[in-house]
């Protein structure tokens, strides 16, 4: 390595196009392409009211996604974010019909997310079991909680005055937009700048070596299902607030959108790589795709044969490309 | 020597994208030579033997089987034109069993359909019973020791009645008596006829069972070189391409103990270990493989749990109940598989040495990156890391050099006793001096420094004194003067082995 003074001296001009990986270029550039498309196939795509559009109808999965990463990255899955959701949302709702002040309300359903997510923590981190299994268990198991606690019925007619906190909008753009935005900026921070996040890449891309370097592996793995639940109590609100309503069986498949979004951002099943800027980029792609071909008045068939292949051509340009970035 | 050229490689040359793997390479290997193949990691040896075993194409030259030109083109061509590749991590299936194992890929079937599992176990106990016919064939393979894995590796060549057999380090976790095992093992299939390949970082190995050796350098063939005319000494310096210096041992040990462990036991193995440790000693922790050695080291490092005893760090008692304990405590581990439990793969050199110190880098709460940039380079210019690039990942570096950042990652963390599992295990030569010498600047710097190791020149070469342990126990200390390789065979091998096993082995 003659070139290693080079190498260096390169470094500061090349660090803004370091830090945005290679992988998250490739993730912008299919979302460009994609939106260049749907630009020239339907007039008023790039309008500014379907460009907002796009991104509330993303953000929730998007709200998800970026939960799942963390855990995916660590080495797991969480299958059960639409459970979680749908218990937050349907506790959330009966206290709020019941008249119970919104702060009251809400954090409720926050705890609800949190303690979700700490069963699953544990069950992974401290009994041991399969992430996969174990999540599989509580998705059953929550949404189960979920029908019991309702008797299966919606649960109807919340407060306005809580629909307007989530219908509202900041700077032109739906609070809602706003929100998740805000919560992918504290995941990267989180991801790039805090010690919880090395622990986390350091959990999933090498659990054994971790703990011999003194990584806390179990509260980082907790950690990681908490905030995981944490933000599927966070969509379920936002989608009860723009709905109205909480249903029990809200957040149907919802892991497997969320899946899909930081796959095609570039999280790796296997543990310990993964990116906040590209799982939001993963959900705004296949909220584009959803939004455009709906425009394009294609069948909802087409539509999930469209996202699959989108899907797997992630992940085929994904392999192709690998140890590139 | 021989007669017939088994084997013979024509100008072989492999070039990648950006690199020149092989240039030109030359040699044959006659039927029934066990052939060395040396060289230091990166030489050559493997993108070598990945053509000879049909996974890489060569971008000139050719492979000459009994004097006819072979096309490898893949795996399976490989084994047609009687080649058997013996890999260092072996690539077996633990949950199948022996016999399914030795015909994975190319089960024997009744019509096609069914699979013949009794022919199957006939012909493989067939096959071991030239060998070791203490091996069951219908037993599970994860239920085998790794040497009666290598066994059924070479059983499974024998089956394919292979002419040539490439063993890449088969013997890097073998006890004395299992690699005397090995040895007449691979005598047998060279009286047979079979050309051997035999690759290997242990040159007393190499020196042991083969005739003569190829050493490589940079993808190109430095020399061939009948063993019985060549000292080990020559030979290192060709692998390096320079004269290693043969340094001369010196103690930092001080009178003051840092570590006393007092009656240590565990579950697994260890039984009532006690010893001090001063400040600047390097003790060196010898003994056969399974002795409990590994096993010590982790129950130090905190990474598994005492059952008994007592530890004490400059006088006071500490209880080891995770690394974390032990780090606070100023304990740090340098496993002896990297790659299981030093390093993640996918993160950066700078990533991998600041995690066992999060907290000096991360005073409230969000990494002070410039910070860590800072101490990385100097850590890792003070362990003279190359290629001196802190943001790549670490699986890009050689074994040597991930090693260099395992120990960076303790220097970081302010660590002053350093555990040493195999520090050059998979280590290349060159390598291999630069540990040494950074492990007597540690010892010099006031550090304390356990070393375990097989390798018994490496514990002669670093230790101020050597426990030997057998049986999970300490079965000797040894001090300076008592040191010689003879000695701690003596106490390291149980009565029964001490006659199978030579002394001359006895740290394999």
């Amino acid at each position: 390595m003659t070139d290693v003074t080079e190498h260096t001296a390169a470094r500061p001009k090349a660090d803004f196009l370091h830090r945005f990986s290679v992988r998250d270029a490739g993730t912008l550039i299919g979302l460009v392409v994609i939106l260049a498309v749907f630009g020239a196939l339907v007039p008023g795509f790039f309008a500014e009211r379907n460009l907002i559009n796009i991104l509330q109808q993303s953000s929730i999965n998007a709200c998800l996604a970026l939960g799942m990463t963390l855990v995916i990255i660590s080495g797991g899955i969480d299958l059960s974010v639409g459970p979680t959701a749908a218990l937050s949302a349907v506790i959330s709702a009966s206290m709020l019909v019941a008249g119970v002040p919104f702060p009251l309300a809400i954090a409720a359903g926050f705890a609800i997310g949190l303690v979700c997510g700490l069963l699953n923590g544990v069950l992974v981190a401290y009994v041991g079991l399969q992430p996969f299994i174990v999540t599989l268990g509580t998705l059953s198991t929550y949404r189960a909680l979920a029908l019991i606690y309702t008797g299966g019925n919606p649960v109807l007619g919340l407060p306005a005055g809580f629909r307007a906190i989530f219908n509202g909008s900041l700077f032109g753009l739906p609070l809602a937009v706003v929100i998740v935005a805000v919560v992918a900026l504290v995941a990267w921070i989180t991801l790039k700048k805090t010690p919880f996040g090395e622990y986390l890449l350091a959990v999933g891309g090498n659990e054994e070596a971790a703990y011999i370097a003194g990584v806390p592996i179990a509260r980082t793995k907790i950690a990681a299902y908490m905030i995981s639940g944490l933000l599927a109590a966070l969509a379920a609100q936002i989608l009860i607030g723009r709905l109205g309503a909480a249903e029990p069986i809200l957040g149907n498949l919802w892991e497997l959108d969320a899946i899909a979004a930081a796959a095609i951002g570039g999280a790796s099943l296997m543990g310990g790589k993964g990116s906040v800027v590209g799982t939001i980029l993963g959900a705004v792609i296949l909220g584009t795709m959803r939004n455009g071909l709906t425009l394009m008045n294609v069948q909802s068939f087409y539509q999930l044969l469209a996202t699959g292949l989108i899907i797997l051509a992630a992940m085929l340009i994904d392999r192709v490309t690998r140890g590139r970035g | 020597m021989s007669v017939i050229t088994r084997l013979k490689f024509e100008g072989i040359s492999k070039e990648f994208p950006a690199v020149r793997a092989l240039c030109d390479v030359s040699f044959s290997v006659g039927a029934g030579e066990i052939h060395g193949l040396l060289g230091e990691n990166g030489a050559g040896k493997s993108t070598l033997l990945r053509i000879l075993s049909g996974v890489y194409r060569p971008t000139a030259g050719s492979v000459l089987i009994d004097g006819r030109p072979v096309t490898l083109n893949n795996p399976v061509a490989a084994r047609a034109a009687g080649v058997a590749m013996i890999h260092q991590e072996l690539q077996q299936v633990p949950h199948l069993s022996v016999a399914q194992n030795m015909f994975l890929g190319h089960p024997l079937t009744r019509g096609g359909i069914f699979v013949a599992r009794r022919e199957q176990e006939r012909r493989a106990a067939e096959a071991l019973a030239a060998i070791d016919p203490t091996i069951d064939p219908a037993a599970p393979l994860g239920s085998l020791k790794v040497a009666q894995r290598q066994i059924v590796e070479i059983a499974r060549a024998l089956l394919d009645r292979a002419r040539i057999v490439a063993m890449d380090e088969p013997t890097s976790s073998l006890t004395p008596s299992e690699f005397s095992r090995l040895a007449e093992v691979i005598a047998g299939l060279a009286r047979d006829g079979v050309a051997v390949v035999y690759v290997s970082h242990k040159l007393d190995e190499v020196f042991g069972i083969c005739q003569r050796a190829t050493i490589m350098r940079d993808g190109v063939v430095v020399d061939c070189v009948n063993l019985a005319q060549v000292s080990e000494k020559a030979v290192v310096s060709m692998m390096v391409g320079r004269e290693l210096a043969q340094e001369q041992h010196r103690s930092h040990a001080s009178s003051e103990v840092t570590l006393s462990v007092r009656g240590l036991a565990s579950a697994i193995k260890v039984r009532d270990v006690s010893f001090d440790l001063h400040r600047g000693e390097v003790l060196g922790v010898a003994g056969l493989v399974g002795s409990g050695r590994t096993e010590l080291l982790r129950l130090l490092a905190g990474a598994d749990r005492a059952s008994s005893g007592a530890i004490e760090i400059d006088g006071k008692a500490i209880k080891l109940s995770s690394p974390r304990d032990a780090i606070a405590a100023g304990i740090g581990l340098v496993p002896e598989e990297r790659k299981r439990e030093g390093i993640v793969p996918l993160r950066s050199i700078s990533s991998n040495m600041a995690l066992a110190s999060m907290g000096v880098f991360a005073p409230r709460g969000v990494i002070d990156h410039a910070r860590l940039k800072r101490v990385a380079a100097e850590k890792m210019k003070r362990v003279n890391l190359r290629p001196f690039l802190l943001d790549r990942p670490i699986r890009l570096f050689s074994g040597g050099n991930q090693q260099k950042a395992i120990i960076g990652r303790w220097l970081a963390a302010g660590t002053r006793i350093l555990l040493f599992d195999e520090p050059t295990r998979g280590i290349d030569v060159g390598a291999k001096a630069e540990i040494y010498r950074l492990i007597e600047e540690l010892a010099a710097e006031g550090h304390s420094v356990i070393v375990v190791s097989s390798e018994l020149p490496e514990v002669i070469r670093l230790a101020d004194r050597v426990l030997v342990m057998r049986d999970g126990t300490v079965a000797a200390e040894l001090g300076r003067a008592d040191l010689s390789e003879q000695a701690i065979a003596a106490h390291a091998i149980p009565q029964t082995e001490a006659k199978a096993g030579t002394a001359r082995h006895a740290g394999v």
